[in-house]
């Protein structure tokens, strides 16, 4: 807003602004009058209503809920026993090194996010590329809804459409066993196979925002001179386009990792006993009465921990100039 | 183009392009497919076809509630969302704000929290300041995931406005208010519808907030979830079709609207 001060200007004293309709009625009425006065118009309150609600909102929301649950995974018991208080050790972060029951799914996890981050990079690169660089300037929003329209279906709708492919009875053994390639259907579903399929297919977006954006600002130009220069297809790719696309590959790779290590409805529909991952476990300690919930906080800090922190060195090591959420 | 790419590569990247919609478009399409099924259960190839399990769906008080459910939630989330989200990112672009930076960063905090440690965080949360279970908590849980994105799409408009419009305004007789009101809501309407559009259409598909902070009313996702979990019909295809096709009508209606209001 425009740091200059109201109160003098000639304008108001000559009983301007003059505007019709409610927007005039307003200004003109008394109590309008008296709040602006008061509020809008002295510098000073102006910063406070500037200040007070966001940052009351920040501090309560945006933290609130991450302290808590920090204060809670240190609690011996929850909620704390009435005589004597809250009881404070440590012993709900060691269980989770002592006991390979949650260990094992939480290093399965991060293996999983790993990978469903790097298959999603392969596959999502090339469609990148195409909207953003090959197809004609006219037909690249077309090009680009085809891409988004399936996203706006919701997380279960989609993972359920899943289900219609790879079941036993699905599309793909049907269509398998009537060609004659096979005499019983391959269980594919309740599998690594269909979890990932069905994680890849929930936040493939992710990936393709950001890829799209940063390729699409490439100049052609740059392209042209190292074709010109004599370098092949593959050169051109290796040396031009992927160093000038670093910064999409680095936001695109950090939100599919963050989203797929967190993922919680496709491990609950397409995942079976076999595949069993960390989000699973800490929601069933949710399950129910409130005495496993240190655990299953002290398992959250864990997660967000490890989680942000490997997001954060990647972006240190292959990180461009700016990471941008979006 | 054509120039610089020899045939090859560029049928490989068109290939990749057609693959990936295939892959996107697949399952979508088999599951409305199988809204058409006259059958109890689901299970391909499809002999025989009806539109009675629509007929049905849309008699389905339990769907109809949901749908009336998930309404409300996405409508106060997107109010609220908005409200928020423009503040936050006033304070942001403020002159002489302190601390720009980690403000910015904390406002995107929820963002960037994996989905199921958001969920659980704030379910502590509610216990903690005994907020019952239910729709407050479910708004208040949407909100929160829906305001970084708001800030974000916010702020970029933000950016880019000429600093003199608001001194004209004034110097036209405005005072703060009426310049926010006239100049800057309407100079920031398409990011906010923008942003208002990904406040209802996340809310509406939101899974694992809800499964943790609602109480005994369902919400679309939760409904179908119920169902897909309690044994499966068409019947669930025909809900799911129902839903897709309204969001996705929602969504172009809306690509629509800001496309030509950008032009």
């Amino acid at each position: 807003m425009a740091d200059t001060t109201m109160q003098t200007s000639p304008a108001r004293q000559r009983g301007a602004p003059r505007y019709a309709g409610w927007i005039g009625k307003v200004m003109g009425s008394g109590a309008y009058q008296l709040t602006i006065g008061l509020l809008a118009n002295s510098r000073r309150a102006r910063f406070v209503l500037l200040l007070v609600i966001p940052l009351t909102w920040i501090a309560m929301l945006h933290i609130g809920p991450i302290y808590q649950m920090a204060r809670i995974s240190l609690m011996s018991t929850y909620p704390a026993s009435a005589v004597g208080g809250a009881d404070y050790t440590l012993d709900n972060y060691l269980l989770f090194f002592q006991e390979p029951l949650y260990f094992i799914p939480f290093i399965r996890s991060l293996i999983f996010a790993f990978v469903v981050t790097l298959v999603t990079l392969l596959i999502v690169y090339p469609v990148a590329y195409y909207v953003a660089k090959v197809v004609t300037p006219r037909n690249r929003t077309r090009a680009l809804l085809l891409l988004l329209v399936p996203f706006w279906a919701g997380e279960i709708i989609r993972t359920f459409s899943v289900i219609m492919l790879l079941a036993n009875r699905g599309a793909v053994n049907v269509l398998l066993r009537e060609l004659g390639f096979i005499d019983r259907p391959i269980p594919m579903l309740y599998t690594y196979f269909s979890l990932s399929f069905g994680v890849v297919y929930l936040i493939a977006l992710y990936m393709l925002l950001p890829l799209y954006s940063a390729i699409e600002k490439i100049p052609v130009s740059l392209i042209d001179a190292a074709a010109d220069l004599g370098a092949g297809p593959l050169q051109r790719f290796r040396r031009v386009i992927l160093p000038l696309s670093r910064d999409g590959i680095v936001s695109g790779c950090s939100l599919v990792y963050l989203t797929s290590v967190g993922v919680f409805a496709a491990p609950l529909l397409l995942g079976g006993p076999n595949t069993v991952i960390f989000p699973e476990i800490i929601a069933t300690l949710f399950h129910g009465s409130s005495d496993k919930w240190p655990e299953g906080a002290a398992f959250s800090v864990i997660m967000l921990a490890v989680s942000l922190s490997t997001v954060g060195l990647f972006m240190r090591i292959a990180g461009g100039r700016s990471v941008r959420l979006m | 183009m054509r120039a610089y790419f020899t045939d090859a590569p560029k049928t490989a990247l068109s290939a990749s392009y057609w693959l990936f919609v295939i892959y996107l478009l697949m399952p979508l399409t088999l599951m409305m497919a199988m809204s058409f099924k006259d059958a109890n259960f689901i299970a391909f190839p499809i002999s025989d076809w009806t539109l009675s399990w629509y007929a049905k769906v849309l008699q389905d008080k339990q769907f109809l509630h949901a749908v009336g459910y998930s309404v409300l939630i996405a409508s106060m989330t997107t109010l609220f969302a908005t409200i928020i989200g423009v503040w936050i990112a006033l304070l942001i672009s403020a002159e002489g704000i302190w601390g720009r930076a980690a403000i910015f960063a904390l406002a995107c905090l929820p963002a960037v929290v994996p989905g199921l440690i958001n969920a659980i965080s704030m379910r502590i949360f509610i216990r903690v300041l005994d907020i019952p279970t239910g729709t407050g908590a479910i708004i208040l849980g949407h909100t929160l995931h829906a305001v970084p994105f708001v800030v974000i799409m916010v702020l970029t408009r933000l950016r880019s406005m000429p600093h003199n419009l608001i001194d004209a305004a004034r110097d036209l007789g405005a005072d703060n208010f009426i310049a926010f009101i006239r100049v800057t809501i309407p100079y920031l309407t398409p990011a906010l519808v923008g942003g208002m559009i990904f406040c209802v259409l996340t809310s509406i598909d939101d899974f694992v907030r809800t499964f943790f902070l609602g109480g005994y009313q369902a919400t679309l996702p939760m409904l179908i979830f119920a169902k897909v979990q309690s044994g499966m019909s068409p019947e669930i295809n025909a809900m799911a079709t129902v839903v897709l096709v309204v969001t996705a009508a929602v969504g172009l209606y809306a690509e629509h609207f800001t496309r030509r209001s950008r032009t």
